[in-house]
């Protein structure tokens, strides 16, 4: 897909300024304002991301998480989000009430809301917060 | 097949960019979850679908458009399925954007009439709170109204949602999913008033062909509506046409309403019929928290309920700085001629100022009067950068009440509507 800049192009730009005082050409104000991309972080561990699995971080339930939600939606709208738990159990809801989205009951729901939560939060997980402080 | 997450009928030429084929397990797995990625595509479970081969997509499988977006140089792409892709600042400096620069918001899929550019036996139904209600083809709307040509700001509501904090669901629009090209049709309200509205009409109810994501064909992606005071208003059109040529498929092909001061999703595209309801329309993303504001100030993060968010409607005063592009470089001591575009809502923009202190001081830019109602406005200004070294340009419009921009992001909201927060760039003065 070489006809677009992604998101990355924003991400590259914003930690390359801050890497380096000194102006880098390019940079944009507006980058450095908005919220962050997912940490596609666990603790303190970076991910790695399954290219098999829309690439998604390779942790305990994204098999899962890939097959249930891409039967509607790729997982680059998954990787956009930084949300509340709230609002990811409200999003659940709203996509099996609203949007057709086939409602497992095998304890699947579970699994995916908690790596949605785990991966695409606005909130501080405690695993980061034990990291912070040590 | 099971795992090709882009559905295409032909697809031969992006094999490459495909999902690996998973393993024996994987499959198993999907086919356990009951209804099946493929059997999701279609809106139905599909018996031996075990039997089918690799690389077989059912006929009634929709091609996502994805190959298309070739032909949309420059654009960031933020989802392919559905496709979403917006604009950076400095690609949206034409008066006029071209199809090439006009941002993509799907809601479903992109509709087969549209890709194959197929409007063969189209009509428009005019229906409900009306004396007479209308079965139009696309020549009667040629042959019994005036033709207009304007030029109309489309914006996504969620623009600039990716700066509220936390974040709120949906793309992670930043400041490009706006564009003003000019459009080609009918008055909205011509057509509406041949069909004679009755007093007992309160809202309209938009409906398209685009396919669901989840191939149910029960469902629509979006159905959203107007007070019929607005839709009786100057400015609404049915268009065929785009810059001068029929509507390419991503941007509603064969017809589109457009309400210009409204949230873009209020501008149906692949326009099939418009109800005339007695009530509230309360079809798809019209309801719950899409397009919909808390009712009363909120403070970040917080759940607002259901029954406190109402339904967004007209858009704030904005405006971009499409040139130079941020992070230019320019001779200090001389003047630079900066510039970009101004809109509201509400109708025509009355001022606009910019700022090379963070805001701290501001001088005026020459705004040019709008061609039509509801377009966009060029201004311009020249800044003197007085020593060398890094500064932001900031721009801020006034809309006729005298409303501005505000410096930060307003009011957070739970789906990141309607942030008008002034547009900044980066200059440095070598």
């Amino acid at each position: 897909m070489t006809y677009f800049s992604t998101m990355g192009g924003y991400i590259a730009v914003a930690s390359m300024f801050l890497a380096a005082p000194a102006f880098a050409q390019g940079y944009d104000p507006m980058a450095a304002m908005r919220q962050p991309p997912a940490t596609m972080q666990d603790g303190d561990e970076a991910v790695q991301l399954d290219p098999e699995l829309g690439n998604l971080p390779d942790t305990e339930g994204a098999e899962e998480t890939y097959y249930q939600c891409t039967a509607c939606h790729s997982t680059a709208i998954i990787k956009q989000q930084r949300l509340t738990d709230a609002r990811w159990d409200y999003l659940w809801t709203w996509m099996v009430e609203d949007q057709g989205m086939y409602d497992p009951e095998d304890g699947t729901r579970e699994t995916v809301l908690s790596y949605l939560k785990r991966h695409f939060s606005s909130e501080p997980r405690p695993a980061e917060s034990e990291g912070a402080s040590d | 097949m099971l795992e090709d997450n882009q559905p295409r009928q032909t697809g031969e030429d992006s094999e490459s960019r495909n999902e690996q084929p998973a393993s024996s397990a994987r499959r198993s797995f999907l086919r356990t979850t009951g209804l099946s990625t493929l059997g999701a595509m279609v809106g139905m479970t599909i018996p031996f679908e075990g039997n089918m081969p690799f690389g077989v997509v059912p006929v009634m499988a929709q091609d996502s458009g994805e190959d298309l977006m070739s032909g949309k140089s420059g654009l960031t792409l933020l989802g392919d399925r559905p496709l979403n892709a917006e604009t950076p600042a400095h690609l949206l400096d034409d008066d006029v954007t071209p199809y090439e620069r006009m941002f993509v918001r799907m809601n479903g899929l992109v509709p087969q009439t549209a890709l194959d550019q197929d409007a063969e036996g189209w009509t428009l139904a005019i229906d409900g709170e009306v004396e007479t209600p209308l079965e139009l083809s696309i020549d009667d709307l040629k042959s019994q109204f005036e033709t207009v040509t304007n030029r109309l700001v489309i914006e996504c509501g969620g623009n600039g949602r990716a700066f509220f904090n936390p974040g709120a669901s949906g793309n992670q629009w930043t400041t490009g999913a706006v564009g003003c090209p000019e459009w080609t049709g009918v008055r909205l309200a011509d057509v509406l008033n041949k069909a004679g509205i009755k007093d007992s009409a309160v809202y309209t109810a938009h409906y398209g062909n685009d396919p669901h994501l989840s191939g149910d064909p029960d469902k629509n992606p979006i159905s959203r509506g107007v007070p019929i005071e607005k839709a009786l208003e100057e400015g609404g059109m049915i268009a065929w046409e785009m810059n001068g040529e029929p509507i390419p498929a991503f941007h509603g092909f064969p017809l589109r309403l457009i309400v210009p001061g409204y949230p873009g999703s209020a501008s149906q595209k692949y326009l099939t019929r418009i109800w005339i309801r007695d009530q509230v329309h309360d079809g798809a993303k019209m309801t719950g928290y899409s397009y919909r504001l808390p009712e009363h100030p909120v403070a970040p993060g917080t759940e607002v309920p259901e029954s406190d968010m109402v339904i967004m409607t007209v858009m704030p005063v904005k405006s971009l700085i499409t040139f130079p592009e941020t992070g230019t470089e320019v001779a200090t001591g001389e003047p630079t001629e900066v510039r970009g575009h101004a809109w509201a809502g509400n109708g025509d923009v009355q001022a606009m100022d910019v700022s090379i202190d963070f805001g701290q001081t501001w001088q005026k830019a020459e705004l040019d009067p709008a061609p039509n109602l509801y377009s966009w406005q060029r201004w311009r200004a020249d800044v003197t950068l007085p020593e060398t070294g890094y500064y932001e340009v900031w721009a801020r419009a006034t809309d006729k009440d005298g409303v501005m921009q505000p410096p930060v992001v307003p009011g957070w909201n739970p789906r990141g509507y309607g942030n008008n927060m002034q547009h900044r760039i980066a200059l440095v003065a070598t």
